[in-house]
């Protein structure tokens, strides 16, 4: 830390504390809707340039740390509240920057509800402050504060429009996610009881030497299910999907965009970052029979089990959320079967890199999926922002009252497309090298039923995508086509959607780069816990409770 | 004695709640998370130990003076506040929903709102 530039652990609390301004600036603002708006734009540039900083001076300048803390309070760390930002972090908060603030412009055209137009924005700023928290915190009962910041407001979002489905599928989100609530704290307890410490690098530290520390690590699988089960909630994962579609349709297309791109891969982040760098050191021995991969099952960590229980349901979701998008009869219906099936294309490399005893396949494989990952919020990100211009437009997003957008609309048509494609994985688009890599981690894995499996779910993305294209864009226009007037602010935030989803795809180097820095961080405990430095912290209390504080 | 005591509250708390999730009324349904949140809390609290309280686990205790009786780790209580309220806001807001869907629907059995489309 000594080495780093003057103010990079500053820079650390810089995006949280931009939307969190953001955020009590337009609600002061509730009444004047220009200034409101003005003040919202400004937070979302603020924010973008304070996660560009984090990515730069952090993790990509030539002589970045790599990884940043900042002790609120300036309390030491297992006692304070710890922000850690390091390459995983900031991968993370890279994609929420890019998608927040295309959903923030888009937004500034059309607003759905009336009066309740004055608590949008600040909403929108409280969502994209919970989910930053969640990325940044360094400790466990904060990611459930955070996680619960996040979702007050995605409550308020799905219930928003104020329709009776709205409010139905509000009620069932709300009780779904209460109830995952209390679930994470019995998880969070029981890993207070069983290690005595909830700072994420002290666990790491105290599971890695478990006689060291007098605990018994073996509970610590058990615990690890639990909260994974509430992050699998998160990020919509079967059989944690139910809440998707319904809740989905509910929310304005341009929140669904953020819950799809953003949210869900908080889910996939506290997977990713719990599993690998917290977990990863605890001894458990392990034998594991499963079929689907030939690499080896056994092992010294909770790891396999994470693996085992992943590979289960992303297989599953890849099948239902394909064949489920294929019978939808609405573009959003469409999306939000497809956004379970591709949630499944990205753990199904998590799940790789979990069984994998290989270092170098481990780290390939959180790359592919951290890459799948981007292009998953670019390509959804885009399309949600694109049923919402088609919904402003002409009311409807059912199949059956669309036609001929094509012709109607060229700009929104390409930009579309240029999406389905990713989705589909085509070459150059950002979604060729996400699908490549997965293909290939899973081929390095050796991994034969893995393949059929991603193969069936890509044959299902291209039934889905062409039915979804041949029936809105294609054909003769429909009445409700005819009448529309599309917004060309709308229309040019997703042309500048798909042009970043070429260019990821065209100039690919640079990403795959910050991927492997992100895969790297995920996978360097020891630079976690040094970092974050708890052992200082714990020395200090040694010698207070030891000497009672003499010298 | 005490850890019994807390057990056996626990887990009959955790009864009560999902019996009352699994009802078809939806105000039953809300009181149902709030009796699971409140019995996630106790089960937070319990799981940082009741000890005899110390000036070194509790250091407001050092000016304290006379006996204490035993303690609940103030870190966990501080965690559990902090639950509290977040728990306590989230049913507020869905009894407002709830009341919100008697609006809507006219009903507040879950069987029948299931139906509608």
């Amino acid at each position: 830390m000594t080495t780093a530039p003057i103010g990079t652990d500053t820079l650390v609390i810089a995006p949280m504390l931009v939307v969190l301004v953001a955020a009590v600036g337009t609600l002061l603002l509730g009444r004047r809707p220009r200034v409101r708006a003005a003040v919202s734009l400004a937070g979302g540039a603020g924010y973008a340039i304070a996660v560009a900083a984090i990515d730069w001076y952090i993790v990509l300048a030539p002589d970045a740390p790599g990884i940043a803390t900042y002790q609120v309070g300036d309390w030491p760390a297992p006692f304070g509240i710890t922000l850690v930002a390091d390459g995983l972090s900031a991968f993370m908060l890279t994609m929420v920057a890019i998608l927040g603030v295309a959903s923030l412009v888009f937004s500034t055209r059309h607003l759905p509800g009336r009066e309740e137009r004055s608590y949008y924005f600040p909403l929108f700023h409280f969502l994209a402050l919970g989910v930053t928290g969640a990325f940044l915190t360094g400790d466990l009962f904060n990611l459930f504060v955070w996680f619960e910041v996040m979702l007050m407001a995605s409550y308020v979002f799905v219930a928003y429009s104020g329709g009776p489905q709205h409010t139905r599928a509000a009620f069932w989100y709300v009780s779904l996610n209460l109830l995952a609530s209390a679930i994470f704290l019995l998880g969070v307890g029981g890993v207070y009881a069983t290690t005595g410490t909830l700072n994420m690098a002290d666990l790491a530290q105290r599971l890695a030497e478990p006689a060291a520390y007098g605990l018994e690590p073996v509970p610590v699988v058990g615990l690890l299910g639990l909260l994974l089960s509430v992050f699998a909630i998160k990020a919509g994962l079967v059989p944690f999907q139910f809440w998707i579609p319904t809740a989905y349709r509910a929310a304005p297309p341009q929140i669904t965009a953020l819950l799809a791109g953003a949210t869900k891969k908080v889910g996939i982040y506290a997977i990713i970052r719990l599993s690998f760098t917290v977990f990863a050191g605890a001894e458990v021995a392990v034998d594991l029979p499963l079929p689907l991969v030939d690499v080896a099952i056994a092992g010294d960590s909770p790891l396999p089990f994470v693996g085992a229980a992943l590979f289960l349901m992303a297989g599953a979701s890849i099948l239902l959320g394909g064949i489920g998008a294929v019978g939808r009869d609405s573009l959003e219906g469409v999306f939000a079967y497809s956004s379970i099936g591709q949630v499944g294309f990205i753990a199904i490399p998590v799940a790789i890199a979990a069984t994998a005893t290989a270092p170098g396949l481990r780290k390939f494989a959180i790359i592919a999926a951290l890459v799948y990952a981007l292009n998953h919020t670019l390509a959804k990100g885009l399309l949600f922002l694109a049923v919402g211009t088609v919904k402003s437009a002409t009311r409807t997003s059912r199949f059956a009252d669309l036609g001929g957008l094509a012709s109607r609309s060229p700009p929104l048509a390409i930009s579309v497309f240029v999406g389905s494609l990713a989705l589909v994985g085509i070459p150059p688009l950002s979604g060729f090298f996400g699908k490549f890599l997965v293909f290939d981690a899973a081929a390095r894995a050796r991994a034969g039923p893995v393949i059929v499996l991603l193969l069936v779910g890509s044959l299902l993305t291209i039934a889905y995508a062409t039915r979804m294209w041949n029936q809105s864009f294609w054909g003769a226009q429909t009445p409700a086509v005819e009448a529309a007037t599309i917004d060309s602010v709308q229309v040019a935030v997703l042309v500048v959607l798909a042009a970043t989803i070429v260019a990821v795809g065209v100039g690919f180097e640079p990403v795959y780069e910050f991927a492997e820095a992100a895969a790297e961080a995920a996978l360097d405990t020891e630079g976690y816990v040094d970092a974050v430095d708890p052992q200082n912290a714990s020395e200090l209390t040694d010698s207070s409770s030891g000497g009672g504080g003499d010298h | 004695m005490t850890a019994v005591v807390l057990a056996a509250t626990i887990g009959a708390l955790f009864a009560i709640g999902t019996f009352l999730l699994l009802r078809r009324d939806l105000i039953r349904v809300v009181w149902g998370l709030a009796i699971i949140s409140q019995a996630a809390n106790l089960y937070l609290l319990s799981m940082g130990g009741i000890a005899p309280a110390t000036a070194d686990s509790v250091p407001i205790l050092a000016g304290h003076g006379e006996h204490v009786p035993q303690t609940a780790d103030p870190l966990v209580q501080a965690l559990v506040l902090t639950a509290i309220v977040i728990g306590f806001g989230m049913t507020a807001f869905a009894l407002v929903l709830s009341y919100r869907v008697y609006e809507e629907h006219d009903t507040l059995d879950v069987t029948e709102l299931g139906d509608r489309e």
